[in-house]
């Protein structure tokens, strides 16, 4: 095998200029899936934490069954008591991967600042358990002034385009108006504890945080709508469901658990296009791989023709003429991909360095531009490109192979 | 046992609606140990006949028998596994791997037969001493000489020691010196290691080294047996 391995070397080296242009075609493929890979990692990290700890959607949502079909309709109906709640807090809280289970009560509504009012929706949050939430998040995308607090029961977090348009600042007061679960109208006094960037353009102007309690005094109710549960880690998110929708099942809570990436509608259609481009690029590459390889290959299969009738004749079978073949493909994408990664690791420390940043559509602020390094997913090209490499180079090395030996000896 | 043996051995080719009769019902025997040249014109048929020989063409009909196996009859695998034990090549334009040095090309028989590295560059370094090119192991085909590269494939067609080396027009890419020293070795070789030498030429003043004589002349055999 050593000597096959020898003679496709040779021979690659032997056309250094036609052997470039194929390493180099192999290589900026990698390079080009492997950053633009690089770049949705980072992407999809960026936006797994959004929903996460940004939006606050935890890793898993407990509804009461029948809550996203029919809770509007009948939300008292459909929402948890107080005894529930304490049962599925207990029993989620049992799991080795979750950190925490707590109640939210979405609300929606009109807020005023006393002269113009608009349409607001809002989340009722228990504010100890939304700091771990957030997490580090809340350094990304810092709350301005003191944000929620058990204490002050009307204090609440608003959207910084909502505050813009009431003309309130942190310490600003305004009411909110709502109709409770039995149909009353209710109005509450706030006082605008916080102001705080979404990052979406879509909800700065409509979200707001309240206290978990002040959503429940809103609503006139003792209940919540769906139980949040963050856990140690999102790989964990599927399986803990999966645990979690049985552990509720025995004990007779009939629900329905939603994952961060099922709620989260701009996670799920920002990584659907990503995922298509991905797809679109890593076909390009594709195609210019195989078709540099067979390329190179049919060249050197007719180049060494009469090398081959030689072999055939010293007593090399089909199959080893074909093997010498494939070898010599292999390793095109062997050093086509080496010379990827390298490729790739300059351009990553160029833009490390450079530091660029952009602003993505939907998104209120810039964003830096970061590619990240997948060592596990530039393991995985790599064995697909050598291997592509490879199955391109036996379409000419069969042929090779299935050449008269006295046809392919007389070839000049 | 004959070591070679042809029946009415027929090869026709067809270069469009025309038929040409390249070899026209050859019968020839060769026994082990011979050292026989195939002489004729160019286009009597010389190459036809040692490719056929060699187990690299297949006759349009007849028999061929080589150490007694029917060759019609193998697999083309155990056709190139009996390439490779039992025949040895020499071809015209010295065929010489170019991208290996001398004592790869050498070594390569050998390893396509899956033998160790070390017992094939033992064996290639001796065919290549005995061809007396010991000190040309390292260089590639391109920085050797005519009658060297030539000399690398005998040493290439004996390293396996087979029992049959053939020999197309070996001399003729090579000045009438060289041509002389080149078949003086293939006959110090068949004589010191009784190695069959088959080889094909067209050039009348090789032939006074020759044992044996097969005269070809359109595809037919005019005189086979002559012992000088």
């Amino acid at each position: 095998m050593i000597k096959w391995i020898k003679i496709a070397l040779r021979n690659i080296l032997k056309n250094k200029r036609r052997s470039f242009v194929t390493l180099l075609a192999i290589a900026m493929g990698f390079a080009a899936v492997s950053l633009f890979g690089g770049y949705t990692d980072n992407t999809y990290k960026g936006l797994r934490n959004s929903a996460v700890r940004g939006e606050g959607l935890g890793h898993l949502t407990i509804y009461k069954e029948g809550w996203l079909e029919k809770g509007k309709i009948d939300p008292d109906k459909y929402m948890f008591s107080q005894e529930e709640l304490q049962r599925i807090s207990d029993l989620a809280e049992e799991d080795e991967d979750v950190i925490l289970a707590t109640p939210r009560l979405y609300i929606s509504g009109l807020v005023s600042n006393g002269r113009t009012s608009t349409i607001f929706l809002a989340n009722g949050v228990i504010p100890r358990d939304e700091k771990t939430i957030r997490g580090a998040w809340a350094s990304f995308r810092p709350v301005k002034g003191e944000g929620l607090d058990e204490k002050k029961s009307y204090g609440v977090e608003m959207g910084e385009d909502l505050a813009k348009h009431l003309d309130l600042k942190p310490g600003g007061y305004g009411v909110i108006m709502a109709t409770t679960l039995d149909g009353q109208m209710n109005a509450l006094d706030i006082e605008v504890a916080g102001v705080y960037d979404t990052g979406s353009d879509a909800t700065n102007d409509k979200y707001i945080r309240v206290p978990f309690t002040f959503a429940q005094s809103l609503y006139d109710t003792e209940k919540a709508d769906r139980v949040v549960v963050l856990l140690d880690s999102w790989n964990n998110t599927e399986a803990a469901r999966k645990r979690l929708l049985g552990k509720l099942s025995e004990n007779g809570l009939n629900c329905e658990i939603k994952t961060w990436n099922e709620l989260s509608l701009f996670y799920s259609k920002v990584k659907g296009m990503f995922d298509m481009i991905f797809m679109f690029i890593f076909s390009i590459v594709f195609i210019i791989v195989i078709m540099s390889v067979v390329n190179t290959m049919g060249m050197a299969v007719l180049e060494r023709t009469r090398e081959i009738g030689t072999l055939r004749a010293l007593g090399l079978k089909r199959r080893g003429v074909s093997l010498l073949f494939a070898i010599e493909g292999a390793m095109l994408g062997f050093l086509g991909t080496i010379l990827g990664i390298v490729l790739n690791v300059i351009v990553w420390a160029v833009i490390r360095v450079a530091h660029p940043t952009y602003i993505p559509p939907g998104i209120s602020t810039a964003v830096p531009l970061i590619v990240n390094l997948v060592p596990q997913s530039m393991l995985t090209l790599t064995v697909f490109l050598i291997l592509l490499s490879l199955i391109a180079a036996i379409m000419p090395a069969r042929r090779a192979a299935r050449q008269n030996v006295v046809d392919a000896l007389g070839h000049v | 046992m004959e070591l070679i043996e042809m029946k009415d051995i027929k090869k026709d080719y067809f270069l469009g609606e025309t038929v040409v009769h390249a070899l026209r019902g050859v019968d020839l025997t060769i026994e082990r140990e011979e050292f026989v040249a195939i002489w004729g014109p160019s286009g009597s048929g010389k190459t036809t006949l040692l490719n056929l020989v060699g187990a690299i063409d297949e006759a349009s009909s007849g028999q061929l028998f080589i150490e007694g196996q029917e060759v019609k009859k193998l697999s083309d695998d155990r056709q190139t596994e009996l390439r490779n034990r039992a025949i040895g090549f020499i071809f015209q334009g010295f065929n010489l791997i170019p991208v290996l040095s001398a004592l790869e090309n050498v070594m390569l028989p050998l390893e396509i037969k899956g033998a160790s590295f070390s017992n094939a560059r033992e064996a290639a370094l001796g065919r290549l001493d005995e061809v007396g090119l010991s000190d040309f192991v390292r260089h590639r085909p391109d920085k050797l000489s005519g009658g060297q590269r030539q000399r690398v494939a005998i040493a290439r067609a004996l390293v396996m020691n087979p029992p049959l080396v053939i020999a197309d027009e070996p001399t003729a890419n090579l000045d009438s010196e060289t041509s002389h020293k080149i078949i003086e070795l293939m006959r110090d070789l068949n004589e010191k290691e009784k190695t069959t030498f088959i080889f094909s030429t067209h050039d009348p003043r090789l032939l006074d080294q020759v044992k044996r004589l097969v005269r070809l002349e359109d595809g037919m055999i005019l005189d086979g047996g002559n012992e000088k």
